[in-house]
């Protein structure tokens, strides 16, 4: 048995506006996702914002129903059976919020250990062992208000462990992390993998999701546009060379001019302070370069690079997320 | 079914500490627990004194009564925004532990805390400033307090759902406030009322609650009128556990249908 099933889901909100005069506009969030995670496996879902990634994530905790289709999480129904599956499953939502800032850290988890109804005898090993687990065995009895950002992360971490769940969903974990904390997480994230967790796990950073997940889906304005091993994504961009350059004082119109290039497949270009990197994906490698450069025109260039494409490179292309972008986007 | 029985009510008391750990640790709270009802003591028995003891015990059991109310309104109400806000909302719906009964041990934390800080509060001020506080059947009083206690939780256990599906239903929290006052008879008899919000009054737990108080208080009640009133109070906390619990298995389902757990 697949540890989560899901097929055809599809939802749809409906906002409402106004107040005397009351209008509802329609908002397809997940058009038609499908996709199956065995048990153990680390399955990372990927997609740029508003894709649709945390909707699909809400329905499978039971959070939100669907408009359509239907998703099964250890053979349960996610709308039939919402209270079996919610003792199956544990989940973190990124971001700070989540925890009773005025609290400790150890009260938080008592708190919740009761409200999943783990027997006091239980807890008494069990919040000891997990406050260890995500590094926090010193810092327990501190108020939350008082964490940082990867503290409160990983005390999420240790929440959502409280009843041993077998299915973890983690959305967007180490958005907002400095990188030490967002390896620190990561670190995490293994240990479970290594405890048989079967875990979905959405994320931005591509090289986060390659270095984690065995299996990749990509999904885009709520359609699954992709899904595979990471090796077989990067094959959808194999044939192509990326040529990055450093450009100083670059705009969206020169992204413009760039993808009229017969040569160019993909272009996007990134704001990183006082200067932007222009990604040109091409199948003529470093044969493109002069080319390249000579339709720059008079703009300062820095340097310039060919390599092979990565995930990255592979999602921007599945996402036809060319562009002009900021940093971090 | 006894271990259940005896783990949610565990998971209650648990809720109820946490509960009261995280008011005693908000200091607008504190003020409304502590300082407030010691003024509110003040006041009351300094005008009351010289008004002969039953007009100052119905006035005393009467305003604990709006202070009781008023905390299960505005606190209880909000504990589900503020939930909201936090970001704990959605984590709360999605543990083995039914929200009502979550609900119900905060409710409890509000109440018995709100009870408490006014019982200590009229003592101290009787005793500080030797203003005499009578009860005419302490033990009966203290049996209707219970029960008060009980009916008090179970119609803020029906309110709770009604700002879980809407958090702008806050704006309606003052108008809900006086009715309940008036109607319940806590500061004067309905029988001042107009003949038709008879029936109203009947409907409400907190109304049996105040003649149950009142009556044990000031010894203007029978015993059979008083098993009457406890029974009444029982029956009614009765249909509004029942009636809310019903209305919170809609209600989650349209909040998830709605998409209103989360500000996000």
């Amino acid at each position: 048995m697949n540890a989560i099933e899901v097929v055809h889901l599809r939802r749809i909100y409906r906002p409402k506006t106004g107040v005397f005069r009351q209008t509802v506009k329609e908002v397809l969030a997940v058009q038609d996702v499908s996709f199956e995670i065995g048990q153990g496996e680390l399955f990372g879902l990927v997609g740029p914002n508003g894709a649709g990634k945390t909707t699909t994530i809400k329905m499978l905790t039971t959070l939100l129903i669907p408009t359509g289709g239907y998703a099964l999480v250890h053979g349960y129904d996610v709308v039939k059976s919402a209270n079996d599956v919610r003792k199956m499953i544990g989940f973190i939502f990124g971001g700070e919020r989540g925890l009773y800032w005025r609290l400790s850290g150890i009260d938080n988890l008592k708190y919740f250990a009761s409200l999943y109804h783990v027997d006091p005898s239980v807890s008494k090993t069990r919040i000891p062992y997990l406050l260890e687990l995500v590094g926090l065995r010193d810092r327990g009895n501190e108020r939350v208000e008082g964490y940082s950002r990867g503290m409160k992360q990983r005390l999420h971490v240790a929440r959502t462990l409280l009843h041993d769940p077998q299915i973890l969903f983690l959305d967007e974990p180490t958005i907002g992390l400095d990188p030490v904390g967002a390896r620190e997480f990561r670190q995490v994230i293994r240990s479970l993998q290594s405890e048989k967790k079967t875990i979905l796990l959405t994320t931005h950073y591509m090289f986060e999701a390659d270095e984690l997940c065995q299996r990749i889906g990509v999904i885009n304005q709520g359609n699954m546009v992709a899904l595979d091993t990471p090796a077989n994504l990067k094959h959808h961009v194999a044939d192509l060379s990326v040529i990055e350059v450093e450009l100083f004082g670059a705009n969206s119109n020169l992204v413009d001019t760039v993808r009229q290039l017969p040569f160019v497949d993909t272009v996007q270009l990134e704001d990183r302070e006082q200067r932007q990197s222009m990604m040109v994906q091409t199948k003529l490698g470093a044969e493109a370069v002069p080319d390249l450069l000579h339709h720059l025109g008079d703009i300062k260039i820095g340097r310039v690079q060919v390599r092979e494409p990565t995930l990255e490179d592979a999602y921007v292309r599945l996402v036809g997320g060319d562009g002009h972008a900021q940093a971090g986007d | 079914m006894l271990k259940q029985v005896i783990k949610y009510w565990r998971t209650m008391l648990k809720v109820a500490d946490t509960t009261f750990r995280l008011q005693v640790m908000d200091t607008f709270i504190l003020f409304g627990i502590v300082v407030q009802p010691m003024i509110i003591a003040l006041l009351a028995m300094w005008m009351l004194q010289g008004k002969g003891a039953n007009a100052a015990i119905f006035v005393v059991v009467g305003s604990g009564m709006t202070g009781l109310w008023s905390t299960l309104l505005f606190v209880g109400g909000n504990s589900i925004n503020d939930e909201r806000w936090e970001g704990t909302l959605e984590s709360l719906i999605a543990v083995p532990t039914p929200l009502p009964l979550i609900i119900f041990g905060k409710n409890i934390a509000n109440v018995v805390q709100s009870l408490l800080s006014m019982i200590v509060s009229y003592l101290f001020i009787s005793l500080a400033f030797n203003y005499p506080l009578h009860l005419n059947s302490p033990l009966l009083f203290f049996i209707s307090l219970v029960f008060t206690v009980f009916a008090f939780i179970c119609f803020g256990l029906i309110l709770s759902p009604i700002f879980l599906v809407s958090p702008g239903v806050q704006r309606f929290q003052n108008a809900m406030e006086f009715p309940v006052y008036i109607l319940s008879g806590f500061l004067f008899p309905i029988l001042m009322l107009p003949g038709w919000t008879t029936p109203l009054s009947y409907l409400l737990p907190t109304y049996w609650a105040a003649e149950a108080l009142h009556g044990t208080s000031s010894g203007n009640a029978t015993f059979e009128q008083i098993l009457f009133y406890w029974a009444m109070l029982i029956i009614f906390s009765i249909i509004y556990l029942v009636g809310a619990n019903l209305l919170f298995q809609k209600v989650l389902v349209k909040a998830r249908k709605d998409a209103s757990l989360s500000l996000e």
